[in-house]
């Protein structure tokens, strides 16, 4: 210790000076040397996505065989031909997957782009500051960029490299350039690793911005559900991802003092984030916990059951996954509609400049269906006073609206029982047989799948009758939809650097059994019921369930048997038998965030401009898991493939066939499964842990087993190892009736062996496979791939060799 | 025979909960006597796989009702003596819990258990019929464990008969546990459980020096390595003590050097300033030295904000883990707070000036009476300031000097101004002469904010400087 002038520095301390009685200051930067790779380029990591390719085989089976990409073409790809412009089968498949995740990634960078000048010009520039429990506080950002930034204007680096790296991925896209399917699967996980550091940015802007709780496991429970819209009031609709003209519509209520005049209903992600706003204590341009006060009406899934079910005045659209058709739903409604980005206008004219009481006038009035408004402060007033002010202009609509007795009876006798709608319903849900029984009055099987039918309304589409079988569902289904009401945790953001200390060795030995991230729309065929499913499953068994979006919201329309949400079930925390919101779309980074910070902060590697030894560490120690239900968004492909390049693995459901591609380990080829030992450089095999990086489960039961045997790692010590076995084969013997095929190829040492199951496992090993077992002492004499040893260090990073002293 | 009933068992039944509306029955807890108790035996006297019962079956009990309770497993083995009792009889919770429908909370003379009604419906009717697979489990869990049986008493007066026998042998265990010193063995253990995340770290356990995570006492380390010697904990022969009052061991120091991969080499036990031990990551508290008072403070894991040295846990912690010595930091345990050997080296709780006020009132006991009222909390201290006013007020050890009790050594000097400013001077002739020489060190403390000490080095300096005589 040094002791110089009143102050005194300590060793491996370096960037913290104590002074007397306090801190004076935190030097400019950190303690960290600058790692290997600040600001990545497309071609930087690419040994890294080399090595994952390697290990997981990139499996293409294409929807379409056609390329229609340029006109050279339409180029028949077929039996191994190649294209005018030379491309094969496999690039174009490539192609396809790096276009997808350009998307993906654009769309949450775009969104963050537009709050960073958003953010600044309404509240000025704020210091970055996400509080003492957080002092790691944008991981992706300084793994990726090799900086911290200190105020929300210094994000705007993390932008433009974003945005200069779409720009030369895209570039490569072009017919002529890129032809190699591997390399385009590295762009493609270039660009997932830019998406989750897009994300990263936006959601740091708009918690600091908009005062959003940092790291709240105990985040308050708010309504969820089309119930809970008070139809007392105007009901004023915001959907979409961009909270900014929303969050403004809540400053205006608050303002003026309308809440008892008007209710808030958010509709996808931009519902999380309206919810999340306030509840901290910093920014006094915010009102304080103005986020209790809006609702949340649900999930993206549900909008054309909300819309038709009449519970909304007027509608806010803002970005993202709003669906194309919004203004057909609104107008035929007469529930007037604000366009509030440039990214949706939907040929609506552009009212920005005008006065507010004219763009109001004519709305309430129906003088035309729609606006755009691209100022969000001007959008948020002018769609509070409108609903407000159009209610009761809208009250004949709205009965006109809702089918009546009648109407309904009418348009089950048109029903010919032609069955097409049934070709084409996703869940072939047999609509003729509901209708069948609904004209004997039976209106239950109507109730009964309501949750499974996903709003696509094809069957309209199709319908020769032109039946309005959505209206059917919503005229069976009136009391389910004023009763739906329920509670959900709002977004708490960051994992605390406390918590991840805390789980950071039961995590990396396995205690833990693992992180499992529930993410993206689970509108799918059952999906909400299954999205609460997994959640509940897997937080029983004592995991880390991590979740956010829509996924958040459909988990929360049910109940135990005492009727308890799963909010009220589990705690928030990240921890062990605990489930947590994280919050919308974007704070999906927060769980990437989470599994850097278990390296950094608890297993103290340099995670500055260091990401390939991040993801080395993240897929060799911490068990994982993402899982993206329901239809695989552009978005959430890119999510997932950012996933990848960091190291987790990630389920996907039947959807994400369309783009039919899986990473999937193989078992067969001890090569793949060389690590290096970091102790001494030697190399050693490893079981398959984790086997696959991208894997298509076709069943909630099918998925969840994947889970579980996803979140093994070499890393695991015996009684981790044992743990996460023992899960691996309860659920499979759960749902599948037997244990699972592979199971012994994870057993390195009887120590591993579930204690349940024990005796009979090792029965099954010496007679099923051969090994030899010490009977006496109850020990595995010969069979095993390697032996358990707690201070095995694999790494797939030669630099990661520790050179003796 | 009873029928054999197919239980679901698991580990994530852990933690289950068995609600009152659920409860089919009562075993032990607040209302009614209940016990536990594990026992080592000749293999001869075992009947493994036996269960006895003194007192109704389930099946003769009113559902819903409270029943006293106690079960004693005897277990044996080539390996299992006595020391392995407590170890074995710990793992009641989790593998009686690993039952869906069964509840166990709590240990020893304290157990308070719950059967759920879904055994019943199961068709549980004996005990049998649940202990039978619990014997199983026993046996896979601890391979040494060759024979084991067990004794389920439900007979209200032979569980206090029983009860009154096994209080006795709590209190022989506790006292050989806490009797059990550094001296008294010959046999240290090292635990390299964290290397996998942190590979420098290189733990030991003693008897005096309980692990940092609080998960591995010296009989855990014992019991562990003696059962399965290829895993992470192991045996350190103590050998040759190069010095008692630091915990310096030579066989200590190779440990270290080998497991750190050459980091350390030297690494003592009972001090905090010196090589001390490596923190791995998952330390339940954290000791910092304080320069100004010259004092250790130490925060808990949930002790949110700052510490008085204006750092909260996080960073503290964030900058000592990861296997290091960190000179000035250390992660400690919670039972190492009640070892008489607790930083002896450095005064021990003498040295103590701070700690987080949940962490103080948990380990109320081993703090030694007279220093209790002087170690200041969150609500005492909130920076070095107020610290400083209040250790001078409650005349701290470190305010004079710190005196060792191991060997009674002085090993502070007390406060020293750096130097004696003008400001302080003037301040000093004007007390004297407001206090016309009658100088009383409370008033020196309260008016000056200075201790008797600081206040003498300005009198020297006065006197060379020829201002006082």
């Amino acid at each position: 210790m040094v002791t110089t002038k009143g102050s005194f520095a300590v060793e491996d301390m370096k960037n913290v000076q104590i002074n007397i009685g306090a801190v004076v200051k935190e030097e400019e930067e950190w303690d960290q040397p600058m790692g290997p790779y600040p600001k990545p380029n497309v071609a930087t990591l690419r040994d890294w996505d080399f090595k994952l390719a390697n290990r997981y085989k990139i499996f293409y089976a294409p929807a379409d065989d056609t390329c229609t990409l340029c006109t050279y073409g339409p180029c028949d790809l077929t039996g191994n031909k190649k294209g005018a412009c030379g491309l094969d089968m496999a690039g174009y498949c490539g192609k396809i997957v790096l276009i997808a995740c350009l998307m993906g990634c654009c769309a949450h960078a775009a969104h963050g782009r537009h709050l960073y000048h958003w953010c600044l010009d309404r509240f000025g520039d704020m210091k970055f500051d996400m509080g003492d429990e957080i002092l790691v506080d944008s991981p992706l950002y300084q793994t990726i960029m090799g900086t911290k930034p200190k105020t929300l204007k210094e994000f705007g680096d993390g932008l433009s490299y974003v945005e200069e790296q779409v720009v030369q991925l895209m570039a490569a896209t072009h017919t002529g350039q890129e032809g190699y399917y591997g390399d385009f699967e590295s762009k493609a996980l270039h660009a997932g690793m830019l998406d989750l550091l897009g994300m990263e940015i936006c959601d740091m802007l708009q918690i600091v911005a908009y005062d959003m709780p940092r790291g709240a496991a105990d985040a308050p429970l708010i309504e969820i559900g089309m119930g809970t819209l008070d139809q007392n009031k105007g009901v004023l609709i915001a959907y979409g991802h961009n909270l900014a003209a929303g969050a403004e519509a809540m400053i205006y209520a608050e303002a003026n003092n309308l809440w008892d005049k008007v209710d808030i209903g958010g509709v996808c992600c931009t519902a999380h984030d309206l919810n999340r706003i306030g509840l901290a204590a910093g920014n006094p341009s915010i009102p304080k916990n103005i986020g209790m006060k809006p609702k949340v009406a649900g999930a993206m899934g549900w909008w054309r059951k909300m819309v038709r079910s009449g519970v909304m005045d007027c509608v806010m659209v803002d970005e993202q996954c709003v669906f194309c058709d919004v203004l057909e739903d609104t107008q035929k409604r007469k529930i007037p509609l604000i366009a509030t980005t440039d990214k949706i206008m939907l040929g609506l004219p552009d009212r920005t400049n005008d006065p507010v009481d004219q763009i109001v006038d004519d709305l309430v009035n129906f003088k035309m269906p729609g606006v755009a408004v691209l100022d969000p402060k001007k959008a948020g007033e002018v769609g509070i006073r409108t609903a407000i002010a159009v209610k009761p202009k809208r009250s004949e609509a709205k009965a006109q609206n809702l089918i009546t007795d009648t109407q309904f009876k009418e348009y089950l006798e048109k029903c010919t029982g032609c069955n097409q709608c049934v070709f084409v319903c996703p869940p072939h849900t047999n609509i003729g047989d509901l209708i069948q029984e609904a004209v004997k009055g039976n209106l239950e099987p109507f109730s009964a799948l309501y949750e499974t039918c996903v709003g696509c309304a094809r069957c309209e589409e199709v319908c020769p009758q032109g039946i309005p079988i959505m209206d059917l569902y919503e005229y069976a289904n009136r009391d389910y939809i004023k009763g739906q009401k329920f509670k959900m945790r709002s977004g708490r953001g960051p994992a605390r650097d406390t918590e991840i200390r805390a789980v950071g060795a039961p995590i990396v030995l396995g205690t833990i059994p693992g992180v499992i991230a529930l993410v993206g729309c689970s509108n799918y065929p059952k999906g909400t019921k299954e999205a609460y499913d997994m959640a509940k499953e897997f937080a029983d068994r004592g995991y880390i369930v991590v979740t956010s979006g829509c996924m958040a919201m459909d988990m929360s329309l049910y109940t135990n048997e005492e009727g308890k949400t799963i909010w009220e079930q589990f705690g928030g925390a990240f921890d062990g038998r605990n489930v947590c919101n994280v919050g919308s779309c974007v704070a999906n980074a927060n769980i990437a965030d989470a599994a850097i910070k278990v390296a950094t902060i608890f297993a103290h590697r340099n995670h500055r401009a260091n990401f390939d030894d991040i993801a080395d560490y993240i897929l060799s120690k911490v068990g994982a898991c993402g899982v993206a239900w329901g239809p695989y968004s552009q978005k959430a492909a890119s999510i997932a493939t950012g996933c990848n390049r960091l190291g987790i693995p990630v389920v996907v459901s039947p959807h994400s066939v369309m783009y039919r591609r899986s990473f999937m380990g193989r078992m067969d080829k001890p090569e793949d499964w060389m690590v290096i030992d970091a102790r001494d450089g030697k190399m050693q095999q490893i079981e398959p842990a984790p086997e696959a990086m991208l894997y298509i489960a076709e069943t909630k039961e099918e998925a969840m087993l994947e889970m579980a045997k996803l979140c093994l790692r070499p890393s695991d010590n015996s009684m981790g190892r044992s743990i996460k076995l023992n899960h691996y084969c309860d659920i499979s013997i759960k749902y599948c009736g037997k244990l699972p095929d592979d199971w012994h190829i994870f057993v390195r040492d009887a120590k591993d062996l579930p204690i349940t199951y024990k005796d009979k496992m090792m029965k099954e090993l010496e007679e099923k496979h051969g090994w030899k077992i010490d009977w006496k002492n109850k020990k595995i004499t010969e069979g095993p791939l390697r032996p358990a040893d707690v201070s095995f260090d694999p790494t797939n990073i030669p630099r990661k060799i520790r050179a003796k002293k | 025979m009873a029928d054999e009933v197919k239980l679901d068992i698991s580990p994530m039944y852990e933690g289950e909960r068995i609600r009152k509306e659920d409860l089919w029955i009562e075993m032990g807890g607040p209302k009614t006597d209940g016990f536990e108790l594990s026992l080592s035996a000749p293999m001869d006297e075992i009947q493994d796989g036996k269960v006895t019962v003194i007192g109704p079956e389930p099946s003769e009990i009113k559902p819903g009702s409270t029943i006293a309770f106690g079960m004693i497993f005897k277990a044996g083995g080539d390996k299992i003596e006595k020391d392995l009792e407590s170890i074995i009889e710990r793992r009641n919770h989790a593998l009686l819990s690993y039952v869906s429908g069964l509840m166990h909370l709590n240990q020893r003379y304290d157990i308070w258990m719950r059967m759920g009604n879904n055994l019943q419906k199961k068709g549980v009717t004996k005990w049998e019929q649940i202990f039978k697979p619990i014997i199983e489990l026993y046996k896979a869990e601890m391979p040494f464990i060759e024979k084991l049986e067990v004794t389920i008493i439900t007979d209200p007066a032979k569980v206090k008969e029983e009860l009154a026998k096994a209080l006795d042998i709590y209190i022989t265990r506790d006292a050989r546990a806490k009797g059990l010193h550094d001296e008294e063995v010959d046999v240290f253990y090292g635990c390299t459980l964290c290397q996998a995340f942190a590979p420098t770290s290189a733990c030991v356990v003693s008897p005096d020096r309980p692990s940092l995570c609080g998960a591995i006492t010296w009989f855990d380390g014992r019991a562990a390595a003696k059962v399965d010697p290829e895993g992470p904990q192991f045996a350190i022969t103590k050998g040759e003590a190069t010095d008692l009052v630091t915990g310096e061991y030579v066989s200590i120091n190779e440990m270290a050097e080998k497991r750190s991969g050459g980091e350390y080499n030297v690494m003592k036990l009972y001090t905090f300033f010196d090589a001390p031990h490596t923190s791995c990551g998952c330390f339940e508290t954290i000791g910092f030295y304080m320069p100004e008072v010259d004092g250790i403070g130490i925060a808990d894991r949930d002790f949110k904000g700052p510490a008085p040295n204006g750092i909260p846990f996080s960073t503290m912690a964030g900058q000592t883990g990861g296997g290091k010595q960190i000179v000035g930091f250390l992660g400690m345990g919670v039972l190492y707070y009640f070892s008489p050997k607790f930083l002896q080296a450095d005064g021990g709780w003498n040295r103590i000036v701070w700690m987080s006020k949940a962490l103080k009132e948990r380990v109320k006991a081993g703090i030694p009476e007279e220093m209790y009222p002087k170690i200041a909390t969150e609500d005492d201290a909130k920076d070095i300031d107020s610290l400083k006013k209040f250790l001078l007020k409650v005349n701290h050890p470190v305010v004079n000097g710190v005196v060792r009790p191991v060997d009674g050594q002085k090993v502070t000097e007390g406060w020293k101004l750096e130097e004696v400013t003008d400001d302080i001077k003037e301040k000093v002739i004007a007390f004297i002469e407001e206090s016309g020489g009658d100088i009383d060190v409370a008033a020196v403390n309260e008016k000056l904010g200075l201790t008797e000490g600081q206040f003498m080095q300005v009198i020297e300096v006065l006197q060379d400087e020829g201002v006082l005589e």
